[in-house]
């Protein structure tokens, strides 16, 4: 019997619990609730009622009031309708915007957007371990500024930053801070209404629930300007009809995802990992030990080729840390942020964990890096300096 | 980046990697680099009465430029030693589908061959 495929990419998005599953698709035919939420007769009632029973369990989840809750396509459309909503919505001549180098690209296009209309932007570097301190945040923050984004955990290195010391210092200068959380949900506990954040992005499908639902917490004294127009729905900030039966999974993810349960469970998983792959000779972790999302491990094999690495690994789902996205990949600029070289960064692997990865699956994967390291540095050996540096 | 049958193949098992050894007598070694490009490759040659009878390769680099100097290697056995220095770049870029990014690369496996043919050359001298 063959062996089942290994699946270490969680971090890009991860397999729908069939609990999920189950709930969505009892939206979806002639039997279910697949009436629009918005209309007035029992069967759209109904579905409005299941739309806003998810909106509670996600509320719930990230300690937020049900209505603070906007459901969006996805991430990448709340960083969009976050970042450029409050700029919108702010008439003053001269803004100022605040985030780092290391976000996701929908906030660094969004970002550029936003220059490229003549708002000023200032990027903040991170360090050799991937934090940004709550005191670069003050330092930067103007009385021009409107908005700082930052994310709580970034996606390719898995380190937390300290959201609730940047959203004291925001609440002190009146500023208002986005947080981009695809990648918190179920796995770091998220206290949105304690924190103090005032928008915040989340997603399903980084959780076990389907692609295409996500939400933007809003805070109920932030103003946003809508970037959609064609309808009054979700307080008037998107619209759009409801897809109830995306709602809902994303309803059931969050109540499926338990931090407290899973968080540790998935901790164990990453550091199996960690303790195979850290006998290999010259093998790094990039990112900070100490302030680690429990499922994702981003480590780096100097003295190996990253285009002859993503090959020979090519039977196992990672992401290597490059973008792929043309002929000649380019180094990812989260590790080139870290410092790591063009070849280093070329050289890195991210390995996530989640919900459905065993045990076994770890050894299996350690076992098959090791052996493709050792193959493809025994083929390289004598090689000079710079292959390693 | 797609990847033809041959160089899958040839990535996964290539024909010659390894070296020959220390003082063996007939054994010439060349080598190039180009660190903009991201290749390191070392030919051991083993040359005999006129003609190559082994060779040998370590590389540093990418799928494409593994595969073609096992190709390369595989193909220079029991030919004349004056093959070193007229390779058929063509036909190997031809014969592994390279994509034209890949070109400079193989230049770098012609270098490091005739330096081995230089070495040859002096080593009769």
């Amino acid at each position: 019997m063959s062996e089942r495929p290994l699946y270490l990419d969680n971090a890009a998005t991860t397999a729908v619990d069939p609990a999920v599953i189950e709930a969505m698709i009892a939206c979806l035919g002639s039997g279910g609730r697949f009436e629009n939420p918005s209309s007035a007769h029992p069967g759209g009632a109904s579905a409005r009622r299941l739309v806003e029973a998810a909106r509670e369990r996600i509320a719930e989840r990230v300690n937020a009031s049900p209505g603070d809750i906007v459901f969006t396509s996805g991430a990448t459309e709340s960083n969009n309708l976050a970042i450029l909503g409050a700029f919108d919505a702010d008439e003053r001549p001269n803004r100022h915007f605040v985030t780092t180098r290391i976000e996701h690209h929908s906030v660094l296009d969004t970002a550029r957007a936003l220059e490229a209309r003549g708002i000023d932007l200032t990027y903040l570097d991170c360090d050799a371990e991937g934090v940004v301190t709550p005191q670069q945040v003050l330092d930067a923050v103007t009385d021009a500024t409107v908005l700082v984004s930052i994310m709580h955990v970034n996606n390719e290195i898995g380190v937390i930053q300290d959201i609730e010391a940047i959203a004291q210092i925001c609440a002190t200068r009146q500023v208002r801070l986005h947080v981009d959380a695809a990648q918190s949900a179920g796995k770091i506990p998220l206290d949105l209404g304690g924190w103090g954040v005032d928008l915040c992005s989340l997603t399903a499908h980084k959780a076990h629930g389907p692609k295409g639902i996500g939400a933007l917490y809003v805070a109920d004294d932030v103003v946003l300007t809508p970037q959609l127009h064609g309808g009054e729905q979700e307080r008037g900030l998107r619209a759009g009809t409801l897809a109830t039966h995306q709602i809902v999974g994303m309803g059931k993810t969050f109540e499926l995802a338990r931090p407290d349960r899973d968080g540790p469970r998935l901790a164990n998983l990453r550091d199996r990992l960690w303790k195979g792959l850290e006998r290999i000779d010259g093998v790094r972790l990039n990112g900070c030990a100490d302030r680690a999302a429990p499922h994702i491990l981003n480590v780096c094999f100097p003295g190996i080729d990253g285009e002859s690495l993503r090959l020979a690994l090519a039977d196992i789902a990672v992401s290597a840390g490059s973008a792929c996205a043309s002929d000649i990949p380019e180094p990812s600029h989260v590790l080139s942020s870290l410092g790591l070289s063009d070849a280093l960064a070329q050289s890195s692997l991210r390995l996530s964990v989640g919900r459905f990865t065993e045990p076994a699956d770890t050894e299996r994967a350690v076992e098959r890096i090791g052996t493709e390291v050792a193959r493809l540095r025994t083929l390289a050996a004598g090689a000079p300096a710079w292959c390693s540096n | 980046m797609d990847y033809s049958s041959e160089v899958l193949r040839r990535f996964d098992l290539p024909p010659g990697a390894g070296e020959l050894p220390d003082g063996t007598r007939g054994v010439v070694r060349g080598e190039a680099e180009d660190r903009s490009l991201g290749i390191w490759v070392r030919f051991d040659v083993r040359v005999q009465e006129g003609l190559i009878r082994a060779v040998r390769f370590r590389l540093f680099g990418c799928p494409h430029a593994i595969a073609a100097a096992g190709l390369i290697a595989e193909g220079l056995e029991g030919q004349p030693a004056r093959s070193l220095s007229c390779l058929d770049l063509r036909k190997v870029a031809s014969d592994l589908d390279l994509p034209a990014e890949k070109y400079g690369k193989l230049l770098r496996i012609e270098d490091a061959l005739l330096a081995c043919w230089r070495a040859l050359g002096a080593a009769r001298d």
